[in-house]
């Protein structure tokens, strides 16, 4: 860093390279994200299944072909779902109806 | 009964054998009856590190294999009397014990020893699984890098998925001047992440190097700030409350004058 | 083996022509020559006498079987750890490999204890 930079800097016209603790504890927080998402089998299933069972309670919907999965990106992980809905119950409806 | 305790780390390089060695030796100091164990078969160090090479006659693959006595193959320390060490073997085949082999031996030794510090070799394979099936209470050994944090963050959860719950860290070779400076991790952002019990830090003091060159663990000099880390340690792992030591050197003139200025 | 084949015929003699690194171990009903270094870590265990042709830093038990008049041998003395039939011996603490002018040396039993002397060819 020259002179010219340091006081560019000094009067806060460039915002500062971000300090190299900061990205490294970032970088940390993504890879834990992608290492710990790689859940195994059986977590999924119950994921999947405690899922449906909340789902169940407002629409019905279509199990075969519900997919549930984790999707990693450059920068992110997201979990998917892909739920298609056979109908929305009746009660709910009502229930809505009610709560206005 | 004693307390089966393993220090691991996933890594390799952060310092396991060096924290298993001061460990084992702060707590002899501390007056307890220590035997240390080494568990990397085919890559044994912590004879080197304790000095004690050279008295090594049978190994841990012998006393498992009853080629001689639990007893003959303890080698007793040169500096204190209640601190052993149970060696690896270092010319035999490193799936030469077992599983059901190691608890038996962690069994036997804690109805002698009031602290059986075991030594992880690195990685999470057949080495790993042996060094903690007779374990009760695991130490994770870390630096503040992001693939050494990374590995713990694995071995923690292994070590939960074998039922040895709430291991504590140790955050070792930490600078404080880079931490100041934010090159570093700090302690807090390594507690965050791994959300786990720390158990002390250890600072990057040249004196281990020092040290260990001479075979002498560095917890026995107290004048080292590494060696009054590991004291500390030690005494926390024996109930103590021992506050974190501050990671700053000193409080000198300038860095007084400069929290003058700064507050 | 008998003792008298290994003193006076040499018994079998396998010939370990390569420095012998930690973790590496020769067993050997017999004398055992290393042409090389045996080094820290490394475990050379004959019946019959040990002769290195190199620094020897590493163990070795000449005589493993019993026999007393086994001897070992090294251009550079600094073992770890000797042992002779049911002999073991180890370098004093504190004192540095090394020190003075290299010379080879020889190991062997000498009224129940293990002494170290200047090599000599025997008469």
């Amino acid at each position: 860093m020259n002179l010219w930079e340091r006081i560019v800097r000094f009067f806060g016209k460039e915002a500062a390279p971000e300090k190299t603790g900061v990205i490294a504890k970032e970088r940390l927080r993504l890879v834990l994200v992608h290492d710990r998402a790689d859940l195994s089998e059986v977590v999924m299933n119950s994921l999947r299944e405690d899922l449906i069972a909340v789902i169940s309670k407002y629409m019905e919907i279509d199990l075969s072909a519900l997919e549930v999965t984790l999707s990693k990106e450059d920068g992110s992980v997201a979990l998917t779902a892909n739920i298609p809905i056979l109908s929305v119950k009746r009660d709910v409806a009502l229930k809505q109806k009610e709560a206005l | 009964m004693g307390t089966v305790i393993v220090v691991t780390s996933g890594k390799g390089g952060v310092g396991k054998t060096t924290t298993t060695a001061n460990i084992g030796t702060g707590l002899a100091i501390l007056g307890k009856q220590v035997v240390m164990v080494d568990t990397d078969i085919g890559l044994r160090n912590l004879d080197v590190v304790l000095g004690l090479e050279n008295r090594i006659v049978y190994d841990i693959v012998d006393a498992v294999k009853g080629n001689c006595r639990l007893r003959q193959a303890l080698i007793k320390d040169k500096r204190f009397e209640n601190m052993f060490l149970l060696p690896a073997a270092q010319t035999k085949d490193k799936t030469a014990v077992s599983e059901q082999e190691m608890k038996d031996l962690c069994a036997n030794l804690k109805e002698e020893f009031e602290y059986v510090v075991i030594d992880c070799p690195a990685g999470i394979e057949h080495g790993f699984r042996n060094a903690i099936a007779g374990a009760e209470k695991a130490i994770v050994v870390t630096t503040p890098e992001v693939s050494a944090v990374r590995d713990a963050d694995r071995i923690i959860g292994l070590l939960e998925a074998a039922e040895l719950k709430e291991p504590k860290l140790i955050i070792n070779r930490i600078r404080g001047k880079m931490v100041k400076s934010g090159d570093m991790m700090s302690v807090a952002d390594i507690l965050e992440i791994l959300a786990v019990d720390l158990l002390g830090i250890v600072p990057d003091d040249d004196a281990i190097v020092i040290s260990t060159n001479r075979g002498e663990p560095t917890v026995i000099d107290d004048k080292s700030r590494a060696g009054r880390a590991y004291r500390n340690i030690s005494r926390r792992i024996c109930g103590e409350a021992v506050p974190l030591m501050a990671l700053e050197e000193g409080n000198g003139f300038w860095s007084r004058l400069k929290s003058l200025f700064t507050r | 083996m008998k003792e008298r084949e290994l003193t006076e015929s040499g018994g079998h003699t396998m010939l370990v022509q390569r420095t012998m690194r930690s973790g590496q171990n020769v067993n050997f009903d017999g004398n055992v020559v290393v042409l090389g270094d045996v080094n820290p870590g490394a475990e050379v265990i004959a019946s019959g006498h040990v002769l290195v042709m190199g620094a020897l830093r590493g163990v070795v038990h000449a005589g493993a079987g019993g026999f007393d008049g086994a001897t070992i041998t090294a251009l550079e003395l600094s073992p770890t750890q000797l042992r002779i039939a049911s002999h073991i011996t180890r370098p004093p603490d504190g004192e540095e490999a090394g020190e003075g002018l290299l010379a080879p040396e020889t190991a062997r039993i000498k009224d129940g204890s293990v002494i170290i002397e200047k090599y000599q060819a025997p008469r």
